[in-house]
C-alpha cells in the first residue's frame, strides 16, 4: 500500500471511462463511487502510519532532489482523507443530481477535479505541484460552462482568464526558483533558499501569493469565484468549496511556511485574511441568489483560515486545519441542501424559497442545519473551530482581528438566518411534485451525522491535527525526511 | 541577456492584450503570447555559451558542452498545458459567440470589468 | 484611460521581473540537478537524449499528469461543446491540386509522426512531438475535403487504451519494482532503438494518445454548424 495509489488508481479509472462508456452509460456512474470507496480503504490504512512518520514515496526510483517524491505527512494524511471521504459524498450526491448530457464526460472531470486537489497536497515538488494545479483548473473551468447556458460560459471564461494569469505567476515563480536554486524538489529548495537575494526572494513570494492566492480566493483576486460557484452543477460548487480551495491554500501555506517565513509576510496575511472576510461577508449580505451567498460565505470562512495560518503559532495553525475541516464539511451540506431547493423552487433567487420547509422538510432541516452550524452555534462543529481560532488570535494579541472576527459572525449569522427564516416561517407555502432523491439524501445525512459527531467530540478530530500543524511548522524535519529518508 | 529582455516584452504584451482588448480572440491571443514569453524565458534560463543540445548522439560528445536539459523538459509539459488552456478558451469562446452572436466583450454582459 | 492604466501597472511588473533577471547569471554551464542528468542519463536510463530521460523517466510522474491535462482539455471541450443533433465542418472543399497533393502528404506526414514519437529516446522529438505531427497531417484532410470523416469509436478506444498502457507501465513499475513508473525493463545498449526500457514503450503510448486526441480536439473546433 502506498501513497501513490491516490493519484494512479482514479487516473486509471479515468482513461478507462470512455471504454466503458461505450458498453453502458449507467456503469459510468459507479466508476467514480467505487475508485473513492478504493481510496477510502487506502487512506484510512494509510492515516495511522503517516500521522507517526512521515512516508517519502519516491516515483519512478530515483531519490529527491532527482526524481519527484510523495511527501505522505500527517498533513497530507490529514487533507488527503478529507478529500477522499467527501469525494465520496460529493459522488453519491451526483448520482442522481446530474442528468445531463454527456455524463460520461461530467464523471471523468469530476473524477479529475478532486484527483488534481490531491495531488497539489501530496507532492513534494515544486514544478509537479504546478501540474496538478492545471489538472485542477482545466477541469474547474470545464465543469463550471458544464450545463451550457449563457451565464455558464460566461463565469467559465472570467475564471479561465484570471485563472491563466494565476498559472502564468506560479510558473514564472517556479521558472525564477529554478534559475536560483537549479533544484525543484521543495525540501531541498527549503535548505538553499538562503543563498537567493532577498529582493529576488520577495518577488518569488509575490508571484507565489498572487497565483495561488487567486486559488484560494484571497482579496483581491476573488472576483471569478461567486460566478463560478453559482453556474456550476450544485456537486461541482460543492467541490470547489470543500476541496479545491483548501488544497490551494494548503499549497501557499506550505510554499510560505517553508521558504519565506518573514515576519512581515504573516502580518500580511493576517490583514488580507481580515479585509477578504469583512469585504466577502458584507457582499454575502446583498446577494438575491442563494448559491452566490454561499460563494460569498465561503470566501469569507476561508478569511478566517488565512488569519489563522497568518498568526503562525501552534494553536492557530492547527485551529485553522480545525476551521478548514469544518468547512470543507459544512460547506458541502450548504451546497447539497441549496442545489435541491433551487431545484425544487426553480429559481435561483433567495426569494423564491418562501414556504419550501413545510412542502420539502428534510432538504429544508438540512439547510437548516448547514446555516446553524457554519454560524457557530453549540454544539455543532462550527462552534469549536470558530472558538479555537478566536481564542488563538486572542493569545497572540490581536484584539482588533478578534473584534472583526466577532462582527463578521454576527453578519454572517444574520444573512444565514434570513434565508431559514424565510423556509420556515413563511406562511404562503410552494408546492411541488419531485421529490429529492434517495441518494441525495443519503449523502446530506451522511454528512449531518459527522458535523453531529465532530461537534460532540471535538478533540477526536484536533487530537489528530496536532502533529499536522506541528508538520507545518517545523521546517527542518521536513527537510530531513523529504531528503534524507 | 537579449533573451530574457524579449521574454518579458513577449510576457507583457500578451498581458496587454488580454487586459486592454475588447474581442474574445484576441484576448486568447494574448494568453499564448504570455504562454511563450514565458516558455522562452525558461530555455533562456537553460542555456549555456557555446553548447549543443543534451543529446549524446555521436561520440565525443561531452556533458559539460550541452545546455541545461531541464527548463527544456518542463517546457515540454508547460506547452501542452498552454494548448489545453487554449483549446478550452476556444471553445468556450464559440459558447459565448453561439449566446451572444458576438465576440466584444463590451456587449458580454458580465465580462465587463 | 484603462490602456494608461494597464501600460503603467505592465511597466511595474516588467521592472520587477527584468530587476531580478538581471541578477541572475547567464549562459552559465549546468549545475544542480541539470548537471546530474547530464552526467547520469546514460547510466542510470540508458537514452542518449537527456530531455527524453528527464521528461518520461526522471520525472515521469509529471508527464503523466501533462497527458492527463490534455485528455482533460479534449473531455471538457467535448463536454462545453457538446450538442445532441449533432454538428458539420463549414468548409468548402478546395481546388483539386490542393487535395490530390493532400492525399499525397497526409499519409507521409503520419509516418514522419510515428517515425517522431518511435525514435523519441534517440533524436530530439518525442510522443507530444510525434502526435502534434500526425494531428497536423489529418488537419489538412479536414482542409481539403468537405467530406472527410474520422472514425470516432476508433479514435476514443485507441485515446483510452494508450492512456491505460501508460499507467499500466506505471503500476507494473509498482508491482514488479520499487516504485511507480519505476524501469522494469533492462536498459540495452545506448543509442540503439530498441534501449531506453520503458522509455520508448510510454512514448509510443503517449504518441498515439496525442495523436487521437489532438484529432479528436480539431474535430470539434471545426464543426460549428449545426446540423
Amino acid at each position: 500500500m502506498s501513497p501513490v495509489h491516490f493519484i494512479a488508481i482514479p487516473l486509471f479509472a479515468a482513461f478507462l471511462i470512455p471504454l466503458v462508456g461505450k458498453v453502458s452509460k449507467n456503469l459510468v456512474k459507479l466508476i467514480p463511487g467505487i475508485v473513492f470507496l478504493y481510496l477510502s480503504y487506502v487512506a484510512i490504512t494509510l492515516f495511522p502510519i503517516g500521522i507517526h512518520k512521515p512516508i517519502v514515496e519516491i516515483i519512478a526510483g530515483f531519490k529527491a532532489p532527482f526524481g519527484i517524491s510523495l511527501y505522505y505527512g500527517p498533513l497530507a494524511a490529514f487533507l488527503t482523507t478529507m478529500i477522499t471521504l467527501i469525494g465520496f459524498v460529493i459522488w453519491l450526491y451526483s448520482y442522481k443530481f446530474i442528468i445531463r448530457e454527456p455524463i460520461e464526460k461530467y464523471y471523468m472531470l469530476f473524477m479529475m477535479l478532486i484527483t488534481g486537489s490531491t495531488g497539489i497536497v501530496l507532492t513534494g515538488d515544486v514544478f509537479n505541484l504546478f501540474v496538478f494545479l492545471e489538472i485542477t483548473a482545466i477541469a474547474a473551468y470545464s465543469l463550471t460552462a458544464f450545463l451550457r447556458d449563457k451565464d455558464g460560459a460566461e463565469a467559465a471564461f472570467k475564471y479561465l482568464l484570471i485563472g491563466s494569469f494565476s498559472s502564468t505567476f506560479v510558473l514564472l515563480a517556479i521558472v525564477l526558483l529554478y534559475a536560483n536554486v537549479h533544484t525543484l524538489n521543495m525540501a531541498d529548495i527549503a535548505t538553499k533558499i538562503s543563498s537567493v537575494p532577498l529582493t529576488t526572494r520577495i518577488f518569488i513570494l509575490i508571484l507565489f501569493l498572487m497565483g495561488l492566492g487567486i486559488e484560494s480566493e484571497m482579496f483581491p483576486l476573488n472576483g471569478w469565484a461567486p460566478d463560478a460557484y453559482s453556474q456550476a452543477p450544485s456537486p461541482v460548487g460543492a467541490v470547489f468549496g470543500g476541496i479545491v480551495v483548501k488544497a490551494s491554500i494548503y499549497a501557499l501555506m506550505r510554499l510560505i511556511y517553508l521558504m519565506f517565513e518573514f515576519q512581515s509576510v504573516m502580518h500580511f496575511l493576517v490583514i488580507m485574511g481580515v479585509i477578504t472576510m469583512l469585504i466577502a461577508e458584507m457582499s454575502a449580505m446583498r446577494q438575491q441568489q442563494i448559491k452566490r451567498m454561499l460563494a460569498f460565505s465561503s470566501i469569507g470562512q476561508m478569511g478566517l483560515v488565512i488569519i489563522a495560518f497568518g498568526v503562525g503559532t501552534e494553536p492557530s495553525v492547527r485551529a485553522a486545519l480545525f476551521q478548514m475541516f469544518n468547512h470543507a464539511l459544512i460547506k458541502s451540506l450548504l451546497f447539497f441542501a441549496a442545489g435541491y431547493l433551487v431545484f425544487h423552487s426553480g429559481s435561483k433567487k433567495i426569494s423564491a424559497l418562501d414556504g419550501l420547509g413545510h412542502d420539502k422538510p428534510i432538504t429544508s432541516f438540512f439547510f437548516a442545519f448547514g446555516a446553524l452550524a457554519i454560524i457557530g452555534l453549540p454544539p455543532f462543529s462550527g462552534f469549536w473551530s470558530k472558538l479555537y481560532v478566536l481564542l488563538s488570535v486572542a493569545n497572540s494579541g490581536l484584539f482588533a482581528a478578534v473584534a472583526l472576527i466577532l462582527f463578521s459572525s454576527v453578519v454572517e449569522a444574520i444573512y444565514y438566518l434570513r434565508v431559514v427564516s424565510r423556509l420556515y416561517f413563511n406562511t404562503e407555502v410552494a408546492t411541488d411534485v419531485r421529490r429529492t432523491p434517495v441518494s441525495g439524501l443519503v449523502a446530506m445525512g451522511i454528512l449531518t451525522l459527522v458535523i453531529l459527531f465532530v461537534g460532540f467530540y471535538p478533540n477526536l478530530v484536533l487530537h489528530w491535527m496536532t502533529p499536522a500543524a506541528n508538520e507545518l511548522l517545523n521546517k527542518a524535519a521536513y527537510i530531513k525526511a523529504g531528503l534524507f529518508h | 541577456m537579449i533573451y530574457f529582455i524579449t521574454s518579458v516584452v513577449l510576457i507583457l504584451t500578451g498581458m496587454y492584450a488580454v487586459l486592454v482588448k475588447k474581442n474574445l480572440i484576441k484576448i486568447v491571443i494574448g494568453l499564448s503570447i504570455i504562454d511563450s514569453g514565458v516558455h522562452l524565458l525558461m530555455i533562456a534560463i537553460g542555456y549555456v555559451k557555446n553548447a549543443t543540445a543534451p543529446i549524446f548522439s555521436k561520440p565525443g560528445l561531452t556533458a559539460d558542452k550541452m545546455v541545461d536539459p531541464v527548463p527544456q523538459a518542463l517546457v515540454l509539459t508547460s506547452i501542452v498545458i498552454g494548448l489545453a488552456v487554449t483549446a478550452v478558451a476556444l471553445s468556450l469562446v464559440i459558447r459565448l459567440y453561439d449566446h451572444h452572436k458576438t465576440l466584444d466583450i463590451n456587449k458580454i454582459r458580465k465580462l465587463k470589468w | 484611460m484603462r490602456k494608461v492604466i494597464a501600460i503603467l501597472l505592465l511597466a511595474v511588473v516588467g521592472y520587477y521581473i527584468l530587476g531580478t533577471l538581471l541578477n541572475l547569471p547567464f549562459g552559465q554551464k549546468a549545475t544542480g540537478v541539470g548537471k546530474y542528468y547530464l552526467d547520469s542519463t546514460i547510466k542510470e536510463t540508458g537514452t542518449v537524449n537527456t530531455v527524453t530521460s528527464i521528461v518520461v523517466s526522471y520525472r515521469g510522474f509529471d508527464t503523466l499528469g501533462e497527458v492527463t491535462v490534455l485528455f482533460l482539455a479534449a473531455t471538457g471541450l467535448g463536454a462545453i461543446l457538446f450538442d445532441k443533433k449533432g454538428k458539420k465542418r463549414s468548409l468548402q472543399n478546395a481546388s483539386l491540386i490542393v487535395k490530390t497533393s493532400s492525399k499525397m502528404i497526409y499519409p507521409l506526414t503520419v509516418l514522419l509522426g510515428a517515425y517522431v514519437f518511435v525514435h523519441g529516446h534517440l533524436t530530439p522529438g518525442g510522443g507530444f512531438q510525434g502526435g502534434a505531427i500526425i494531428a497536423t497531417g489529418t488537419l489538412l484532410m479536414f482542409m481539403a475535403y468537405r467530406s472527410f470523416e474520422t472514425n470516432h469509436t476508433a479514435l476514443t478506444i485507441i485515446e483510452s487504451l494508450a492512456g491505460l498502457t501508460f499507467v499500466s507501465i506505471g503500476i507494473s513499475g509498482l508491482i514488479w519494482g520499487y516504485s511507480f513508473l519505476q524501469n522494469i525493463l533492462p536498459l540495452g545498449t545506448p543509442n540503439e532503438l530498441l534501449s531506453g526500457g520503458i522509455i520508448p514503450l510510454i512514448y509510443i503510448a503517449v504518441g498515439f494518445k496525442v495523436g487521437a486526441e489532438l484529432t479528436t480536439v480539431l474535430d470539434t473546433l471545426l464543426k460549428t454548424i449545426k446540423g
